[in-house]
């Protein structure tokens, strides 16, 4: 079984707590059920979509904003570094 | 409640009876180093720069290095200086405190061999002298913990830093202190932070940390992303400094914040703290162990193995995988949390009564593997 967390009811991520692969169902836990179809290989601890989101969207988790899309993000699609940036301490925008 | 320590003159109580060998200066690590070696019970306390270090960094240097000398882990000091004007400087912040201290100015005794001479004869008598002591039974409201992660991931959120945090809330519950440290870490989770303080104006003191440390690395065209989180940060699927934010502040548990803090500042008054300090581990244990915590309750993720020299660094890990990897660095295993479902209170129970166990004399993987390390912050150029 490949297990998600979802840490606040207005979080848009969920953290796996067991390594994911690509097109296996992962069952949602804490403050969300179901179960969320991953789109990508996604390595223990890191973070799938729950819910769709577009470029520039405010990514939620433990209920606060944790950064923002650069791209469009699909329910499954791994959330990191690759479609995900921080908004603090970025002096060099 | 209550834990077995060794009282020092000043009131405050040891977890550990070491003897401390402390450098003034780097140029003093080598005889600190042997002298430490030779003798049984006593620690190397060695510093990099000092020499030519210039205004609030100097006062940093000779503040934080009596401060690792006052901690009371330590019960009898050895100060290795070059000369004595700078050993002065230190050994003059040091004596308040009531503790035997002896001094050794490598030029004035005559070179390495005669300072080391000289250095183990006193760590050997004061050794002796402070094993007499016996633990005696002391109450909450002489513990000071610190609170630190270190090779975090997205485990240390939901696991081990908020059963850090459990514990931390029992010893405010017991009127001893907790302090919270690493000012970048509270970027993007600052303002609920500012929240808990007990007043205004020290919610206003600890935003004033944080905020004024976020614009000096904006001034300066810097971008946090790269260092903060770090690469192993990001593997462990920490995707931004306000997510590891977000999990870190669990570890001060739910306690109201009574007070904000300079680097290797102590705290005056029970009840949680902030202290600024910069991330990396060892700059900020260095930062907690000069400001008084006699032990560190440290949570990593994927797994950092340094603690403190002088504070006792309890590791706790909740990541099924690191707990089973990289077990000989590993104290406390709270990844039942994760796989089970346990309660963060049962966890952060077993993690409290265990750190009364480790307060009490049991020794932690740090110890007994001797992977400890000091590092005094330095903000300015050397002359």
């Amino acid at each position: 079984m490949t297990r998600a967390i979802v840490l606040h009811p207005n979080d848009n991520v969920a953290t796996l707590i067991d390594e994911a692969a690509k097109g296996v169902s992962a069952e949602l836990r804490g403050e969300r059920t179901g179960a969320v179809e991953l789109r990508a290989d996604i390595p223990y601890g890191h973070k799938c979509a729950v819910i769709a989101l577009s470029s520039g969207d405010d990514i939620l988790k433990y209920g606060q904003v944790i950064g923002r899309a650069t791209a469009d993000i699909a329910i499954g699609d791994h959330v990191h570094t690759h479609n995900v940036e921080a908004l603090r301490a970025r002096g060099d925008r | 409640m209550s834990f077995l320590g060794y009282e020092r003159p000043d009131g405050q109580v040891g977890l550990r009876n070491h003897v401390g060998v402390i450098s003034v200066m780097d140029n003093c690590n080598p005889v600190t180093r042997a002298v430490a070696n030779a003798v049984e019970g006593a620690l190397p306390v060695t510093t990099l720069f000092v020499r030519g270090q210039l205004g609030r960094d100097l006062d940093i240097a000779y503040d934080t290095l009596a401060g690792l000398a006052r901690n009371p882990n330590i019960a009898a000091i050895v100060l290795i200086g070059l000369e004595p004007v700078t050993t002065e400087e230190v050994a003059s912040r040091i004596r308040s405190c009531g503790k035997p201290l002896e001094i050794v100015n490598i030029q004035l005794v005559g070179g390495t061999i005669e300072a080391t001479a000289l250095g183990v004869r006193h760590a050997a008598r004061l050794m002796r002298e402070a094993s007499r002591q016996k633990r005696t039974n002391q109450p909450l409201t002489k513990l000071t913990i610190g609170v630190e992660c270190g090779g975090s991931d997205t485990t240390s959120g939901l696991a081990s830093n908020p059963s850090i945090g459990f514990a931390a809330d029992q010893v405010v519950a017991g009127g001893g202190k907790v302090v919270i440290s690493e000012t970048s870490e509270f970027f993007g989770a600052e303002h609920l932070f500012a929240e808990r303080a007990e007043t205004e104006a020290v919610g206003q003191q600890f935003l004033d940390a944080v905020l004024g440390f976020e614009e000096e690395v904006m001034a300066r065209g810097l971008d946090l992303r790269g260092a903060n989180p770090s690469k192993d940060n990001i593997r462990g699927g920490l995707t931004t400094i306000e997510e590891k934010a977000l999990g870190a502040m669990s570890k001060a548990g739910t306690s109201p914040l009574v007070g904000v803090l300079k680097y290797g500042e102590a705290p005056m008054k029970a009840g949680l703290h902030f202290m600024a300090t910069p991330a990396p581990a060892v700059e900020s244990l260095t930062g907690l162990a000069a400001g008084g915590c006699q032990l560190i309750l440290f949570s990593t993720g994927v797994g950092n193995p340094i603690g403190s020299v002088v504070a006792t660094t309890l590791k706790v890990s909740g990541n099924r995988n690191t707990v089973a990897t990289f077990s000989d660095n590993i104290d406390f295993d709270v990844s039942d949390v994760i796989e089970n479902g346990s309660p963060i209170r049962e966890a952060g129970g077993r993690l409290f009564d265990f750190t009364l166990e480790v307060a009490s004399g049991a020794l932690t993987s740090s110890e007994v593997l001797d992977v400890r390390e000091t590092a005094i912050s330095r903000f300015e150029p050397s002359m």
